[in-house]
Order: structure tokens, then sequence, then C-alpha cells
């Protein structure tokens, strides 16, 4: 069954004379962990948006988990997703307990159910003894993990991940993709964008690289290396797809 | 309702970490009104309640200066003094020294004016007499005096205050020219009338029709006047309660910039309830605010000389009033927000914005002195809204009835202001 479904997505944004989206079309399998990848400004960050339907695409479908995206199953796409984003989401001034417990609250657990959750992942993470600091107190590392908490209390099918990995130390980033693999495991499906390919390549099952607002290519990453005679590994062939100008 | 109690509890406990944020909302308005009351204290005095050094020089001797400086001393208003270092003051000493600024106010009364002022009424009186067909015997100068009492004014000193010194020294110099001239109209008739002379009753009363001030509330009348307090307290106050839009904005913003916006909105569940959580702490710090600072008004103010403020009876009115304004103040603070993309930008144009509003809305000035286009334009303040109904409520004793439609026009600002910013993240979005 299908993952995430994603068909002639167009999109131009308000001012904007080019398309951040020009017919992007791709599909990615149930229970896996894919990523999603591109160089700076090829539209990655649209597209998790309309994935989430936080922006609406001018034209074009997307489905989660057989669900498609519009009014009429937004709410329950919602309860699917859980979504990571690049900035810490956090507020600075509350402890991690604080966060969570409003962000579970929003959810609507509460209880004495809810600080068991909470805490629950706050030993998984490493975050326990730390558990009542204040978040600006925190390594980035440590907001980091806080930040992926705030998006799994309510058990998510789908985690869409920004560059969950990105400015973090060894031991947090290790933590963390154990902790991405283990959740997949339990039959959760990962969508995960990163300029990491190492890790991706070590991490995913399928990538997509996009440029342009358009798919490039899709595949497994041994795949696509294997297929590509001079590419010894996924950044190879992120750089045969994308090319090496540099992008701002 | 568990969204919107999260809400209030997470505003609850960021606003306690904030210390900055607590002094900017708590202290500050308090130490604002006081000091615009203490400053303001004296040019909302009437002048009746300030005293004067009014330099006399009195070059006549006679009854109009003795008028002149009874009249003077009786109101309680000037201190009268006609010798420096012992030594008496002269006309041209005392013109240098109001020139100078040294004292507001000299009056000369020249030599001779009581003679001009009796022969003046004698000579009336004369004419009278003759008419009537009677001798006229009372003393009359050949030629008559152009004589003017000088009034010296520092040239600093404003139109209002000359104009009622002007009046009240025109009061007395009338008083004194009409006294004279009964007192010789008696003195002429006595000495025809055998039956006046012997009783010397002869009843002349000029004032027919008196003049009395009556209050103009309907119901139990307060016994209030508008004082530095009665306006600075509930004007600055509304200031201060508008400026949370400063506080309101940058959690706003930081919110979108730190992506904990983007999280809210992807929870199931309406968003609205998360924006009524955090209007409804808003409000409630506003109502806070507003009623920490009338507390100021009645136990801090007469601690420092000032009067007490006077909060009408009608308690209910005016949580109704503060509530609106909190409503209409943390809406616009949500729209400052929800326009501006860096904190600095929404701080330097909320806090110009509340000023420029605040200025336009009578709290700095009341509206009726300002010219009538600023006043027009004044009306469509929501801080002049909100400052007309406290005032309908500690001023004119005014219950809901009086208030109603400053309210609504304050919830109907808020309401819309909540409708633009909801279409313009709608608009960022895409």
């Amino acid at each position: 069954m299908s993952g995430i479904t994603v068909n002639e997505l167009y999109k131009t944004y308000k001012g904007s004379a080019e398309p951040t989206l020009k017919g992007l079309t791709f599909q990615f399998e149930k229970g896996k962990i894919a990523g999603l990848l591109g160089p700076n400004g090829a539209g990655k960050t649209t597209t998790i948006s309309i994935l989430c339907g936080i922006v609406k695409s001018d034209t074009g479908d997307v489905f989660i988990h057989g669900l498609k995206q519009d009014a009429a199953h937004r709410e329950a796409i919602k309860r699917l997703i859980g979504i990571v984003p690049q900035q810490i989401a956090l507020y600075p001034q509350l402890s991690a307990v604080e966060n969570l417990t409003y962000f579970g609250n929003l959810y609507g657990f509460k209880g004495k159910a809810l600080q068991q959750k909470i805490m629950h992942y706050l030993e998984l993470f490493g975050l326990e003894a730390s558990a009542h600091k204040e978040i600006y107190k925190y390594s980035g590392g440590m907001k980091r993990r806080a930040n992926i908490i705030a998006a799994i209390l309510h058990d998510p099918q789908l985690l869409v991940l920004d560059e969950p990995t990105a400015g973090v130390d060894v031991q947090s980033r290790s933590m963390i993709l154990q902790f991405l693999r283990d959740y997949n495991r339990q039959g959760a499906s990962i969508l995960y964008t990163s300029h990491l390919l190492e890790e991706a390549q070590s991490l995913c099952e399928e990538v997509v690289i996009m440029d342009a607002g358009k798919m490039i290519v899709h595949g497994h990453p041994l795949t696509l290396i294997r297929e590509h005679a001079a590419c010894n590994n996924l950044e190879d062939v992120f750089l045969h797809f994308t090319g090496h100008a540099v992008r701002d | 309702m568990l969204r919107l109690l999260a809400t209030i509890r997470k505003e609850w406990q960021l606003l306690l970490r904030d210390k900055t944020g607590l002094i900017l909302l708590f202290v500050m308005p308090v130490v604002l009104i006081t000091v615009m009351a203490l400053i303001q204290d004296a040019p909302f005095k009437d002048y009746q309640d300030i005293k004067f050094d009014i330099l006399t020089v009195d070059n006549d001797h006679g009854r109009l200066g003795r008028y002149i400086r009874e009249g003077l001393e009786s109101g309680g208003q000037f201190n009268i003094i006609d010798s420096l270092e012992g030594k008496p003051i002269t006309a041209e000493r005392a013109r240098q020294l109001v020139n100078e600024g040294k004292y507001k106010i000299s009056i000369i009364v020249p030599e001779g004016a009581t003679a001009a002022i009796v022969s003046n009424a004698n000579h009336i009186v004369n004419d009278i007499t003759k008419r009537m067909g009677m001798s006229a015997s009372l003393p009359v100068k050949r030629q008559a005096d152009s004589l003017n009492v000088i009034i010296y004014f520092d040239p600093a000193a404003k139109k209002a205050f000359k104009g009622a010194i002007h009046q009240a020294l025109d009061n007395f110099l009338t008083q004194v020219e009409t006294d004279m001239l009964l007192g010789r109209i008696k003195q002429q008739l006595k000495s025809k009338d055998s039956v006046a002379n012997a009783t010397d009753t002869l009843p002349i009363r000029l004032q027919a029709v008196g003049l009395q001030e009556h209050s103009t509330g309907t119901g139990k009348q307060l016994d209030v006047i508008s004082n530095s307090v009665q306006h600075n307290v509930p004007a600055w106050s509304i200031f201060a309660m508008f400026f949370i839009v400063i506080p309101i904005a940058g959690n706003m913003i930081r919110e979108r910039e730190d992506g904990s916006l983007l999280r809210m909105k992807l929870i199931p569940g309406s968003y609205l309830a998360i924006l009524a959580g955090k209007m409804l702490f808003f409000v409630g710090i506003c109502v806070l605010q507003f009623y920490l600072m009338m507390l100021v008004g009645i136990y801090v103010m007469p601690l420092l000389d000032l009067p007490t403020l006077q909060m009408g009876q009608h308690h209910g009115a005016t949580l109704l009033v503060a509530t609106g304004i909190g409503l209409a103040a943390t809406a616009y603070g949500i729209l400052v927000g929800t326009i501006f993309k860096t904190p600095n930008q929404a701080l330097n144009f909320g806090a110009i914005s509340i000023v420029i509003l605040s200025a336009i809305g009578g709290i700095w000035i009341p509206l009726e002195v300002m010219p009538a286009k600023m006043q027009l334009l004044g009306h469509l303040s929501p801080l002049s809204w909100g400052l007309d109904a406290i005032n309908d409520i500690y001023l004119r004793n005014g219950d809901i009835d009086y208030v109603w439609k400053n309210v609504v026009k304050l919830i109907l600002t808020g309401l819309a202001m909540l409708a633009v910013a909801g279409w313009m993240e709608k608009r960022r979005l895409n």
C-alpha cells in the first residue's frame, strides 16, 4: 500500500514569477523510511507543507495512507502525521516537561497518562535528567531530541522530519537515527529530508531526488548507486543529477 | 476546552519566566500614571487652588486701592506684596520684576483714582437730582481725569490666566464705582427725606437675579471634579493597556519564526481554540493592569498629596469597559504580530502607533481643546472610546446604558482586526 502519493503537483506562490513545483510526482510505500532530497530551492519544504495541509497546491493531488489531502480529510491526516520542523519548535523559556505537556494537551491528552508518556520518551532520548530545565539551557542535540518528542506524543503513523540532525553532535545524531529505525520497525512510515547524503544513504529505503520543482530520480539508494557506474555513493548520484553549481 | 485552558496556562508560565515583560506590563504603567498625575497636577488645578504672588503699587492711598487689596486677599488666590526688603515697591520696579519673570502680575493703582471715581459718582448723582428738580450740591472736578489701573503680566503668562485676572479686577472696579454711586444716592436722598434720615434703612439691592450651579447628573450625583488624578489615571491606564501590543506581537512573531505556530496548526482541532486561549489570557492581563492602576489611583496617589481617584458607582460597567479595551488592545497586538515579520519592526510600529492613537484620542490632552478636524479624527481612536466610557462612569456616574455604544465599538474593532489578521496569515502561507 502507498504511504504517500504525490500526483502532478503545481504550486506558484503569490508574487513569484517562477513556479516552485512543476508537476511533481512520486510515491513512497507505507511503512518505509523515505528520503526527500534536493538542493536548496528544489521545493522540498513546499512539498512537505502541502503534504501536511499547511499550504494548498494550485493543482495536483496528495494522498497520505490512502486519504486524499483535502478539507474533508485534513483533520484525519493531521492525526496520522507527526512533523519535526527544522526549527526547534518549542518555547525556550519553558522546560521540556512544560512544553510537552502543552503540546500533549493540544492533542487532547492529559493527566497521568500524558505525564507517563512524556517521561517515557524523555528517558528514551536521554533527557530525563534535564526534564525540568528550560529549553534555552539545552545543547543543540538535546533541543533536537526534545523537538522530536513533541512530534510523536500522539503516536503518528507517518513521521515527517525536516533536517532532524542538522548541527547536532555525533552521539545525538546516532541516538536520533536509531530512534527512527526503531520507530519504523513498529510500523510507522518516515519521510525525511536532509543535506547529509551519507546519513540518508544508510537510513533510507527509498529516496526521491528533486530539483527545480520536479522529481529527477526515485529508487533505493543502493540501486541508484549501482545504476550509475560513475557513482560510488548517494552524494555522487545527487551531484550527477543536480550538478555542481552552487545553489543559494 | 482543554486546548483553551492549556494555552492560558502556557501563556501564564511564559509570562512568569519573562521578568522584563512583567515589568513592562505592571511596573512601568504604575510609574507612568504616577509621574503623569504628578506633573499634570498643577495645570489641572483651578486657579483658585493656586496662590500667586502679586505686586501691588498703591499710589492712590484711597478707597479703590483698599478695595482692590481686600478683594484680592479675600479670594485666597493671591499673596499681596507691596514692599520688598522693607521698601515700598515703585511702579518701575514692579514692571521690571514682572518682565524678568520673578513675579507673574503687578497692579499699579494710579494717584487720584478714588478721587476720580468719587467725582464721577457725584457728577451722576448731581445730574439725577437736577432732573428730579432738586438742587445739585455734591463737589465735582471740572475736568474728568482719564485714569487707568495698570496691570503688568509676565510675558509667559497664558491668555486664559490674563483673562481671568482682567475679569477679577474689572469686577473690583465696577464694585467700587457702584458702591460709591449708591452711597452718594443714599446720601443725597437722606438729606431730602426726613424718614429715611431717621431710620437709614433705604433698601437698595442691585442683584435681583443670582447665579447658582447645579449638577447635571440624573440619579445619585457624584461630587467629582476633573483633576489630574481623575484624568491621568484612567487615560494613561488605557494607554498602558494598549502597550500589551508589544509582548503579544513579539509572542506571535516568535511562534511563527521558531515553528511552534506551525506545530500548533498541524495538531488536529481548531486553531481558534488556541487563539481564544491566548486572547483570554491577554485580555485578563489587561483587566488586571487596569485594576492595579485604579488601586494606585485610590491608595497611592493620596500619599503623594494628589486627590483620590473616584471610580463611580457602576463597577459592572467599569469591568465591561476594561474588558472591551483589553479585547481591542489584544486584537491589535495579534494584528501587528501578523503583519510584521520581525519583533523589531513590530516593536517600533506598535509603540509609535499607540503614541499617535493616544495623542489623537485625548489621552494627552482632552479632545475638547483640540482643533475641530483633530477632534473628528480623535473620535476614531479606540483609546478615545475607552476614555469616553470611563469618564462617563467616573465623572457622570453613568451605568451600562451610558457606555454600551463605546464598548460595542471596541469589541467590533477587535473582531475586525482579528479577521484582518486571519486573512493576512492565510495570504502569507500561500
